[in-house]
């Protein structure tokens, strides 16, 4: 395996791994919270249900992605209208990586937020905080390590995307082919070396992103000393 | 809004960022060139990727890209709309759901190969194999034979059901994806036998050739290619199959050991 392949393969399996976190970043931030702070009937069947992609083989919901989007899917004509044909690109490689790692995300900001003081948010409401400002300035900073380490975990997840991509997207070299696809099909060419060197750039990505994320949890809290003095 | 705290502000910028990432790695960088994805069974990789690598210096901005695997996952996946503008399948019956779905433009469906049957062994084995029957000697633990379903595997089954060695080898085969997935078992010790194809076996690092199917026992193999329907690139993709059973195209696939076509099929007009 040439080095530019490596390189191609890497830069593509960041690319589906950072648009897939972009893409579930916000919506489970949203929902994490709605579920920190909210109780209601059928909220345990709403978890479930957000916990499936994670629960259920990897394989079976890229069968369910491919029965969503695929060419007799039922979004797959709402998306073709607006140019886009997701199967069998790395945007449904990324799709495929933001569903799997996306129940991660959830359930850490959704346990990050529980575990803010809700003393401290109504002390701020009490000093004239808007909800929004409020969730800014004290909710968010507070849970900051909690949607921090399901950021990277969900990402992580995502960078190892096997089985709802394979499906979903294919193995396809140069447009679909990520690491762990990569590291799949040496080992149907017998090419041992080659699969061993897409897993150390696996492990190089992996590697990178915990440290930024430990990095800069270990960095934030001087700096919020430094803010307040 | 302001920041209060140094923490809450890098963590919106860090949600924002990710936003951001979305526009910025989004935009692929879409090459000028025109790309034909010629899907092919993972028996041709070693042919079809020289042809390939001839398409693209015959003439600027064009690129072929290649795809490999088992001609049954390729189809089914050419079927749930994956990209392909040329299919080159192990077998016709894979071509031949894919036309039934209205998939193929049947004016370019060609045969243009085939290929023959062997059973290699793992070079652990210490055993010579000289025969069918030695296959259920006791050495040989693990026979490596591709899924029912891919071309390779039905080819395999179809013969040792004609040698009446089906049920006798079930118990000790273990099941492949694709051809060359078969063959690495074997070159990998991993399995002390296989039926492979013969152009598979010719590429081995340590597993060798035991014996060859004999001729009259060979299945009926054909490689069928034909140009899919609603591709970008219809016009360089009839052009790479042309150039794929041409005159040049053969000389390539006859020396990486593929056969012409058999005879019960007419040779097709580009053929020489």
């Amino acid at each position: 395996m040439s080095g530019g392949e490596l390189i191609a393969m890497t830069t593509l399996t960041l690319r589906v791994g950072v648009v897939a976190i972009a893409f579930a970043f916000w919506p489970a931030l949203g929902l994490g919270f709605w579920l920190a702070r909210r109780e209601f009937r059928g909220k345990a069947l709403v978890e479930a249900v957000i916990a499936l992609p994670m629960l259920l083989p990897p394989v079976a919901v890229g069968l369910g992605l491919l029965l969503l989007f695929g060419r007799r899917g039922p979004i797959f004509p709402l998306l073709h209208a607006l140019g886009v044909d997701l199967p069998f690109t790395w945007w449904a490689a990324a799709l495929a990586a933001a569903l799997v790692g996306f129940p991660f995300l959830v359930r850490s900001c959704e346990q990050a937020f529980a575990d803010v003081e809700p003393r401290f948010e109504q002390l701020a409401r009490s000093l004239g905080y808007t909800r929004a400002a409020t969730f800014w300035r004290v909710t968010l900073p507070l849970a900051r390590r909690g949607v921090l380490y399901g950021t990277v975990l969900a990402f992580t997840r995502g960078l190892g995307e096997f089985g709802a991509t394979a499906v979903v997207a294919g193995i396809q070299p140069g447009r679909t082919e990520t690491l762990a696809l990569g590291i799949w099909s040496r080992i149907e060419l017998g090419d041992d070396s080659g699969a061993l060197a897409l897993c150390a750039a696996s492990f190089a990505l992996a590697l990178a992103a915990t440290t930024l994320a430990e990095g800069w949890l270990r960095r934030a809290p001087r700096a919020e000393v430094k803010a307040r003095s | 809004m302001q920041c209060v705290t140094r923490a809450g502000c890098t963590l919106r910028g860090f949600g924002t960022a990710l936003a951001f990432a979305v526009c910025v790695l989004g935009g692929t960088a879409r090459g000028a060139d025109a790309v034909v994805d010629v899907w092919a069974a993972a028996s041709l990789r070693e042919p079809v990727s020289q042809l390939a690598r001839r398409f693209e210096a015959q003439a600027q901005g064009r690129k072929i890209n290649l795809v490999f695997g088992a001609s049954n996952a390729l189809a089914r996946q050419i079927q749930s709309g994956a990209p392909a503008d040329v299919f080159l399948s192990a077998d016709d019956v894979s071509v031949d759901r894919l036309q039934a779905a209205g998939f193929v433009r049947p004016e370019t469906r060609r045969v243009f190969a085939s290929n023959r049957l062997v059973i290699v062994a793992a070079r652990e084995l210490t055993v010579p194999l000289a025969g069918p029957s030695d296959l259920l000697r006791p050495e040989v633990k693990r026979i490596a034979l591709a899924a029912p379903e891919v071309p390779l595997g039905r080819y395999a089954r179809e013969w040792l059901a004609a040698r009446g060695l089906a049920e006798a080898v079930k118990a000790r085969t273990v099941v492949l994806g694709d051809a060359v997935a078969t063959l690495a078992s074997v070159d990998s010790g991993n399995a002390e036998a296989g039926i492979v194809y013969l152009t598979d076996a010719r590429t081995a690092k340590s597993a060798r050739i035991a014996f060859s199917v004999p001729a009259a026992e060979q299945p009926y193999i054909v490689y069928v290619g034909a140009v899919m329907q609603g591709g970008d690139q219809p016009d360089l993709a009839d052009e790479f199959l042309r150039l794929l059973v041409s005159q040049d195209g053969w000389a390539v696939l006859r020396a990486a050991g593929f056969l012409p076509p058999p005879p019960t099929i007419a040779p097709s007009p580009d053929a020489p």
